[in-house]
């Protein structure tokens, strides 16, 4: 409807508007300083917020890996024990995976398999056999004792992500779960065969892969896996279950003085140092959830009161200058002026103020959106955390840190990269032409309505 | 009615104060041909200006017939009216009632934007009705730097612009002295006699009327005598048998 006046009127209604706002310039300045005020907020609050968002959900999203990877550290219940051989490096750090290349590893033979089955309160020793691609060949040999149902006590034992086909079962013999990789090295899916060792396995299923558990290449049964490796009686870990939680560590102590050597993990030990990790990263996972939520509610109400400060200035003072011109626009309306040019003029002021006010808006905001926004908005956080396990089995914390994400100003990394972009600009303006005219439309009715014989007799 | 540019039949107006009714103008009647200069006298609350007002259709008539160049502007809406005042009338108000942030060439190219004339060179013809009305080289002037006097001679321009039917002129020197009074006065007699403009005039001065072909004498609402410079005190037959 305006612009159909404004090209009726071949942008007279325009200069009218603009002349009106220089006619006094002081309550004109004042008034583009307030707007300018609110529609700078308008302006460098969306991107802030997007930048803290981006920031404090990173430090989040952190969290919950960290969450999730102590979660795939508890690989034992509370009275199961773990045993195997060190590799050379008795520590690894979760995410390491590169260091297996240049580990070596050891195995234990069936006389320790006896001895161990042998300690009292033992209920069940199940053998696994994990031979490393290092030490097999191109590919990773996993053995998983499903000879029978006892592999089920641990239901890590088999991979735990099949996406095609089917996992191992009880009685399996000559067939194979690959992950994706070694699937694809062998350019073969579920029902395909593969040759290892001059023998031939069956695929029955795929691997997926997915962190924090880490995949096996090649699974079978264990005494497929025994049997192509050259490796019969062995094993690279045992898994061992004790009657009673009381007597773990009597047990964890028999079986540690079998062979110094061995590397023995409980799984109680496990448990109860992840738990008070466990709260501790909750605890900083919903700090920053607190966080993000600060920074989205303060940037919405800011945003919500930039708005109808914008909105609300226009209002008034549109309302103080209908109330002021009331003879004016009677001698508008008796020279001829449409009830739609008279609204025409006044939503078309309200508009000129406001983009006049954007402008200078957007000018403000390019330079000072760091300081301002710090102003405005909460900071972010940042955090880190890095655990592993120590020989023993228990979950060590390495490293953690939350705080507030230090913001600097100018340049460098800590600068929170919310710059004012075309898109922004474009957006700041398209704001301020539709917040002028809505603040300016109440009273553009007012004037569109006024009679013009009662506006000629106003005072 | 092919030379009467108005007649009113029995224009009635009536309107509220608080809780008592006031009739400004009761059963007037009146024809005004094209090209006469129309002086209207009488004492204040005569309804002198709510006459013109009805005639400029800024206000409405609450009974009776209006017709401006044979259309009746009592019954029209003020969506139709306002293109009556548009097209047919020239306003001239006692306070000159320019717009202030505009200089004289813009408030007169005002006049022809909101009626749509002379488009693509409605400066040029601003500056020709500037001159018409002795105020070349004034034209970038705004209202606060011109005289009284100027300011009155721009917004007889503004009203010329449009070319109207009417020029109504509520009292056009009342703001005046003497000087710039007898100036305006002649500038609307020039403009009357030379370009055939009609013009009706509200004023309470005598000798400004005495300027003009014909005068209207109204007391509490009607015509009380129509003094023609042929007809010497002929009473409008209407208010006549009325007061009879």
């Amino acid at each position: 409807m305006i612009v159909g006046v404004i090209r009726r009127q071949k942008m007279g209604i325009l200069t009218r508007a603009t002349k009106n706002l220089s006619r006094r310039k002081t309550r004109a300045i004042i008034i583009i300083i307030a707007l300018t005020l609110a529609l700078t907020m308008l302006i460098i609050l969306p991107p802030s917020i997007n930048a803290r968002e981006a920031m404090t959900r990173y430090a989040f999203n952190g969290l919950i890996s960290a969450d999730s990877a102590l979660k795939g550290t508890i690989t034992l219940s509370a009275t199961e024990i773990q045993c195997d051989y060190p590799p050379f490096f008795n520590s690894s750090m979760i995410g390491s995976s590169s260091t297996s290349n240049i580990l070596t590893q050891s195995f234990m033979n069936e006389s320790l398999y006896n001895n161990i089955t042998s300690i009292p309160d033992v209920t069940n020793v199940i053998p696994i056999l994990d031979v490393w691609a290092v030490s097999y060949g191109p590919y990773e040999i996993y053995g998983a004792p499903v000879e029978n149902a006892s592999f089920q006590m641990d239901p890590t034992i088999l991979p735990a992500n099949i996406t095609e086909g089917r996992n191992l079962r009880v009685g399996d013999s000559g067939v194979v779960v690959l992950d994706e990789e070694t699937a694809k090295n062998f350019s073969v899916s579920v029902g395909g065969t593969i040759t290892l060792s001059g023998r031939n396995f069956t695929v029955v299923g795929i691997e997926g892969s997915e962190l924090p558990q880490p995949t096996h290449g090649v699974t079978m049964s264990l005494a497929d896996a025994q049997a192509i490796t050259n490796m019969t009686g062995e094993a690279s870990a045992y898994k061992i279950f004790v009657d009673n939680i009381d007597n773990v560590n009597t047990v964890v102590t028999r079986i540690s003085s079998l062979d110094p050597k061995l590397q023995v993990s409980a799984g109680l030990s496990q448990l109860n140092t992840a738990e008070p990790l466990q709260n501790q990263i909750t605890e900083l996972t919903q700090a920053a959830q607190n966080n993000l939520n600060q920074i989205q509610g303060t940037g919405l109400a800011e945003i919500s009161i930039a708005i109808i400060a914008d909105a609300a200035i226009i209002l008034f003072i549109m309302l103080y200058s209908v109330r002021e011109r009331t003879r004016e626009i009677g001698t508008l309306k008796a020279m001829g002026a449409s009830n739609t040019t008279i609204l025409g003029q006044f939503m078309l002021e309200g508009v000129v103020l406001s983009l006049v006010a954007a402008v200078v808006a957007i000018a403000i905001g390019v330079v000072v959106v760091p300081t301002l926004a710090s102003l405005l908005l909460p900071t972010p956080v940042q955090t880190a955390v890095g655990f592993g396990w120590a020989p023993n089995g228990t979950v060590v914390l390495t490293r953690i840190s939350f705080g507030p994400r230090p913001i600097l100003t100018g340049n460098g990394s800590n600068v929170i990269a919310a710059p004012i972009t075309p898109e922004i600009m474009l957006l700041g303006l398209g704001a301020a032409i539709l917040l002028g005219a809505l603040g300016s439309l109440y009273p553009a009715l007012k004037a569109a309505r006024t009679k013009p014989a009662e506006a000629m007799r106003y005072e | 009615m092919s030379d009467l540019v108005l007649k009113i039949e029995n224009l009635t107006k009536t309107y509220k104060i608080g809780k008592r009714d006031v009739q400004p103008l009761t059963n007037l009647n009146l024809e005004v041909k094209k090209g006469e200069f129309t002086a209207i006298m009488g004492p204040s609350g005569s309804g002198k200006t709510t006459l013109l007002n009805v005639i400029g259709c800024i206000d409405k008539a609450t009974s009776g017939k209006v017709l401006i160049d044979n259309v009746d502007v009592a019954k029209l809406p003020e969506s139709k009216l306002y293109k009556i005042r548009r097209d047919k009338i020239g306003f001239i108000f006692q306070n000159f009632n320019l717009v202030p942030y505009l200089n004289a060439r813009e408030n007169v190219e005002l006049a022809m934007e909101l009626a749509g004339k002379f488009q693509g060179q409605r400066s040029e013809r601003a500056k020709e009705f500037l001159a018409t009305v002795g105020l070349s080289g004034r034209e970038q002037h705004s209202p606060q730097r011109l005289s009284q006097g100027e300011q009155q001679r721009v917004a007889i321009a503004r009203a010329l612009a449009k070319d109207p039917a009417i020029i109504l002129a509520d009292e056009p020197t009342g703001n005046l002295d003497v000087t710039n009074k007898q100036e305006i006065v002649k500038l609307l007699a020039d403009l009357n006699q030379k370009q055939g403009t009609t013009i009706i005039m509200v004023t309470h001065d005598e000798q400004v009327a005495a300027q003009t072909q014909r005068t209207l004498y109204l007391n509490d609402g009607k015509i009380i005598k129509d003094k023609q410079p042929q007809k010497d005190a002929l009473l409008d037959s209407s208010s006549k048998s009325k007061e009879a």
